[in-house]
């Protein structure tokens, strides 16, 4: 399979990673399939591209004709069917284990025995997955971080089913779309969120027992470590209520407490403060001090 | 870090006593003072003038009684609890009463350093981050004896140097070690587990997470023995296994695998310490 060669690739949702990961295929020169369930979405889909793009024209990332030639590589499906020819199939629905593996299973009967499917989960077992997929070993985890565009990282998660073949491919593959590629265990979080997670807990934890303000715990790990976002904006960006999914997931997977979701967040998740997204969170929609 | 908040407090425009036990050590101190200036202009970050200012305003003393005209002392000898509150003891016989003792330590308390004083109220944590002279941040702790005159006019010092000051409770790591040094221990447990290898792990968080520096290059930069110290008095003041440093770090210490500055930690350096495998 050389990296060089242009393939046919679904992507299976059109959601805020399901385009990001369909315009880094596009880009690549691969033809993109996205499948998602009424035209309406597909369009949704497709705007979230155009106007990423469209940015990316103005900043000088690429010319118009690479924009056009890049949205004509993606076509927007509703019927399974349509996907017969892919070579590779990336998941990128909502993080539901049933809605997944029903989902992969019709997909694998289209697109043939020699596919290899991908899922994009973060918070499921790849293995869980794969495990309702015919001929599980072409099955992995192909997982990206939000926004898929720009983060140069890409998880290849290596399910108990995987064979080296499949991981070697998906590798391949995320080195063609321009990413550094890590090979992971299929363990609760990966590896980057398996490390985030207790350090984004600490975080809140911290906050809420008031061992320096806001603003001074994410100056502190901006200025003293390096790190690109302070814990606490790096958190009303992720969304208060996708990090609270993703750690209550890795506790009840794991019964470790640095997992274990801190009250704090749950009350602000409750309260509907979701961050960034819902305009009020830990640091976005509050008044403080420099 | 004794010569890092000297050359801090220098370029500040700050004239500077710069106190060692010794002639010899204060000679060793003043050259790498020197040499970092010198680096400085090479670079174009400071104009030659600006470096002849700043060593021209430090004056050299073996004895502590020098510090009688301060207006701060940045205290900055080694991590030990009784030389530090022996020496805020000693200081308190040399200088003015409203003179302030800032203290930069990174595992002790500000509380228990602050009682070798008479005058605790203006005893203050400065936690600078290395390498002082560049990074942004001091961590500005306040024991539970500091005096709020104190601790306003040691915030306003710090951002005198161009630093940012936050501030903080004398609690275990202040902000940034409470949060390191975890997360540091944490690489080093799915190192054990078999998540990833130390390339792996370090390009993930470069990658994934973008820090400026994978873990295990950091730590090999910091010493395992560094690392196992600050951690050992992390988690005997928190009780918190995520602060306990693994077995990894204890075999790694026994085998002479100290990091950087032993040509071999979780990576090995040659030379000039500055390639890794």
């Amino acid at each position: 399979m050389a990296p060089e060669t242009t393939r046919t690739v679904a992507v299976l949702g059109f959601g805020t990673m399901g385009a990001g990961i369909a315009q880094l295929v596009a880009q690549a020169g691969h033809r993109t399939l996205v499948l998602e369930t009424d035209a309406q979405r597909i369009e949704h889909g497709l705007d979230h591209i155009r106007d990423f793009t469209a940015t990316g024209v103005e900043r000088g990332k690429l010319t118009p004709q690479e924009r056009e030639a890049l949205l004509g590589r993606i076509e927007g499906v509703t019927d399974v069917a349509a996907l017969a020819g892919a070579e590779l199939v990336v998941e990128a629905v909502v993080e539901r284990l049933e809605l997944k593996q029903e989902l992969l299973a019709r997909v694998a009967d289209v697109v043939g025995e020699q596919a290899i499917v991908a899922t994009n989960t973060s918070a499921l077992s790849v293995s869980a997955i794969a495990a309702a997929v015919p001929r599980p070993q072409r099955c992995a985890g192909l997982h990206f971080f939000h926004p898929a565009q720009l983060m140069k990282l890409v998880e290849v998660v290596a399910a108990e089913q995987s064979d080296e073949r499949t991981l070697d491919a998906l590798e391949a593959f995320a080195q063609t779309l321009g990413k550094q590629v890590v090979r992971v265990k299929d363990r609760p979080g990966f590896l980057v969120n398996r490390l985030l997670m207790p350090y984004l807990n600490q975080v809140i934890q911290a906050y809420d027992d008031g061992l320096a303000s806001a603003h001074d715990i994410d100056a502190a790990l901006e200025l003293g470590l390096g790190y690109p976002i302070g814990g606490l904006r790096l958190l009303d960006t992720i969304g208060l209520d996708t990090h609270l999914n993703a750690t209550t997931a890795a506790y009840r997977d794991t019964f470790e407490a640095p997992f274990a979701p801190p009250p704090l967040l749950q009350r602000l998740v409750s309260a509907g403060h979701l961050g960034n997204k819902s305009g009020k969170g830990l640091r976005v929609g509050k008044e403080e001090q420099a | 870090m004794g010569v890092g908040i000297c050359i801090t407090l220098a370029c500040a425009g700050h004239p500077v006593v710069f106190q060692d036990v010794d002639a010899d050590r204060v000679a060793r101190g003043l050259e790498q003072v020197r040499a970092f200036l010198d680096k400085s202009v090479e670079r174009g970050k400071l104009d030659a003038q600006a470096r002849d200012r700043a060593l021209a305003g430090i004056e050299p003393a073996t004895d502590i009684g020098a510090f009688a005209d301060c207006d701060v002392v940045c205290e900055a000898i080694y991590e030990d609890l009784g030389a530090k509150q022996r020496l805020l003891g000693a200081l308190d016989d040399v200088v003015r009463e409203d003179a302030l003792l800032h203290t930069n330590t990174s595992t002790l308390s500000v509380t228990e350093i602050a009682a070798g004083s008479r005058l605790p109220q203006r005893v203050v944590g400065t936690h600078y981050c290395n390498p002082a002279p560049l990074m942004k941040l001091v961590e500005v702790v306040r024991g539970q004896r500091t005096g709020d005159d104190a601790h306003a006019r040691t915030l306003a010092f710090v951002e005198g140097l161009g630093k940012v000051g936050v501030r903080c409770g004398d609690t275990p790591g202040f902000i940034v070690n409470y949060f390191l040094v975890p997360f540091e221990n944490d690489c080093i447990r799915a190192l054990e587990a078999g998540l990833g290898t130390v390339e792996s792990i370090d390009r993930a968080i470069g990658f994934g997470l973008g820090y400026p520096m994978g873990t295990f290059r950091l730590l090999d930069i910091v010493g395992l023995d560094i690392h196992k110290a600050v951690s050992t008095s992390l988690y005997e003041q928190l009780r918190d296994p995520r602060f306990a440093a693994p077995p990894l770090v204890d075999r790694m210490i026994a085998a002479g695998q100290l990091g950087r500055k032993a040509g071999e930690g979780f990576y090995r350096y040659e030379g000039s310490g500055l390639h890794g495998t």
